[in-house]
């Protein structure tokens, strides 16, 4: 029988350290070829020794345990371990593959040892079965990016220091000349994008174009004025600016 | 969601409220009554002509408030119909009542003598109680500012306390926990002299964290503690990918400072900026603290990863806004610059603050 090897990836040294020397104890003909800081060393090192046995952390720098798991697609048997993750646990126990919490119990990584050695013997393949739990568990963990991708910082340049603007705080943005005027709650400030590349990225529910070089955020908007000949005036609240909105935008105002 | 601008014209309504009919109706009939008394005229006589003045003037009164033009107030539209109004539904009165003796009757000195009396007296009491009808409404109005101001202040209130519960739920993170305690355990197993300064920073931790959101008399430096207290675990955890630096700062033993606020800042960093990038980085913490109670600034920057133009903002920046507020008023702010290549400085902004 070759010797069976196995892989570690965590970006904890010391959590590698324990595992490995938990391995050593309960499996002394485990070779670990190697240790893995993050998902792309994993896969570097996975492709150089191809071991029989990867064992992922899944929150990990740059890729994560999900996506490295993707990568090395059914070539090795799979034990992810982490520390808490509600959702993992979920998606763990309709999967075919093992996992262990930190820190790891050695009684556990027993049983885990054993189903390892009891698959390597019949080198079972996974089936589809895998391909769906990593789905389902992918979209688990990346519900909370899932969600649209407006702007919601914008950068700019005061005094000698460059400013992460929320946009929830932009008052309007005004076009001039080359640049943008942000202003925001507490000042103001010019920046090189356009207000038409701006208004393609801000959230249309709270961002409104008004004139062709004004963009106001809506919850500023304290009242509207109409004016003559079609046109309005937008009033901003704490504040005596008025904002002009121009005929071809007042169809936004024109039920209020 | 945002709510939909609100159009606050302010403009008073074309028809007079039930109110002010009423009052000019049991006011009319009692001039009426007077008049009645005093000329020897018909009851009904005098009340149709007065009556109907006065239901002339109350429309005028609040029709101008709907159609006055742009360039007139309010309060001069309204007084302007009205002293208008008056002769001419006097006038309109006097042709009803005498018809065919019209003429005859405006030539009659006595009658003419009347009918000015007449007009005067719609002239006086419109005015009078446009007046009267004016300041009420401002008193109205008043008070519905007062109550919208109320109205805001409680909103704020509540935000606040909002801002605390989910801070208390959302305070020690299962994961950095579970993950500390393995590191620990490693460190134990191993028999490494690190296990006892590692175990002590996470005791040093869990106390500070523990929930002690109310603590009015807490200070910066307790909060350095915390802040020291965490990074020195994460840097257990990440000896290779995080250089921490929290700055001993002579005068934050006394400074006011609200609990968690700094270590969210902190966690931020972390978060954000080191664990997604392979090559780690640095934290530094510091403050320039004013003896004087002047301007002070406490920051977090790091090196990470910097942040992305659309990365979603989280509660805890705007949680750690309204509770540097709370403690220090509308004008501490929470400021994040950029760092040249990349990287997050956070600033907490406020003045004052000695206990």
């Amino acid at each position: 029988m070759n010797t069976i090897s196995a892989l570690i990836a965590d970006d904890e040294p010391l959590l590698r350290e324990r595992l490995r020397s938990h391995l050593a104890a309960l499996w002394p003909a485990l070779t670990v070829i190697g240790d893995a800081r993050n998902g792309a060393e994993a896969l570097e090192l996975f492709e150089l020794h191809q071991p029989d046995i990867v064992f992922l952390d899944i929150r990990m720098p740059g890729l994560d345990g999900i996506a490295t798991a993707r990568a090395l697609a059914r070539r090795a048997q799979l034990v992810f371990v982490t520390a808490y993750d509600q959702y993992a646990l979920q998606a763990f126990e309709q999967g075919a593959v093992d996992y262990l919490v930190k820190p790891v119990d050695p009684a556990r990584l027993a049983d885990t040892v054993q189903r390892l050695q009891g698959r390597l013997a019949t080198r079972l393949a996974d089936g589809g079965a895998l391909d769906a739990m990593l789905d389902q568990l992918a979209s688990r963990l990346g519900q909370r990016a899932a969600a649209p991708a407006w702007l919601h910082w914008i950068r700019a340049s005061v005094g000698n220091s460059v400013r992460l603007i929320p946009v929830e705080q932009v008052r309007y943005l005004r076009a001039e000349e080359k640049y943008t005027l942000v202003a925001w709650e507490e000042g103001e400030a010019l920046i090189r994008t356009s207000i038409k590349e701006l208004g393609e990225q801000l959230d249309p529910g709270r961002f409104v174009q008004i004139h062709r070089a004004v963009i106001v955020n809506l919850a500023y908007v304290s009242q509207v004025t109409r004016g003559m000949n079609e046109t309005a005036q937008l009033h901003l609240r704490g504040s005596d600016e008025t904002l002009p909105v121009s005929r071809s935008y007042l169809q936004h105002f024109r039920q209020m | 969601m945002m709510p939909a601008p609100v159009t606050t014209r302010r403009t008073p309504a074309f028809l007079p409220t039930a109110r002010q009919a009423l009052v000019v109706t049991v006011f009319t009939l009692l001039l009426s009554w007077l008049l009645h008394l005093l000329s020897g005229t018909p009851y009904l006589g005098v009340f149709g002509r007065i009556g109907f003045i006065g239901a002339v003037l109350l429309l005028a009164y609040s029709a101008a408030g709907a159609l006055r033009p742009r360039w007139l107030s309010l309060a001069s539209a309204r007084l302007g119909a009205v002293v208008l109004m008056a002769p001419v539904a006097a006038l309109v009165t006097a042709l009803a009542t005498q018809r065919g003796q019209f003429f005859a009757y405006l030539a009659q000195t006595q009658t003419l003598v009347g009918h000015f009396l007449m007009v005067l007296l719609a002239v006086v009491f419109g005015v009078l109680f446009s007046l009267l009808a004016m300041r009420s409404e401002r008193r109205e109005r008043e008070r519905a500012d007062r109550l919208q101001v109320e109205l805001e202040k409680n909103t704020l209130e509540r935000e606040l306390l909002d801002a605390r519960l989910r801070l208390l739920q959302a305070q020690i993170e299962p994961h950095f926990l579970f993950n500390t305690l393995a590191n620990v355990e490693a460190l134990v197993a191993s028999g490494s002299p690190n296990a006892g300064p590692v175990l002590r920073h996470l005791i040093a931790y869990l106390r500070a964290a523990m929930p002690r959101l109310n603590d009015a008399g807490a200070t910066l430096e307790q909060e350095l503690q915390l802040v020291r207290a965490y990074l020195e675990l994460m840097q257990v955890r990440m000896p290779d990918r995080l250089q921490i630096d929290v700055a001993h700062v002579a005068q934050a033993a006394s400074l006011r400072f609200p609990p968690m606020a700094l270590l969210t800042l902190v966690e931020n960093a972390v978060r954000h900026g080191i664990d997604p990038g392979v090559a780690g980085g640095r934290i530094a913490v510091g403050a320039t603290v004013d003896a004087a109670g002047g301007a002070s600034c406490v920051w977090v920057s790091d090196t990470g990863v910097g942040m992305a133009p659309t990365a979603q903002p989280g509660t805890g920046l705007s949680n750690v806004r309204s509770r540097l507020q709370a403690v220090y008023g509308a004008h501490a702010r929470l400021e994040l610059h950029a760092v040249a290549p990349h990287g997050v400085r956070a600033e907490l902004h406020f003045s004052g603050g000695r206990h």
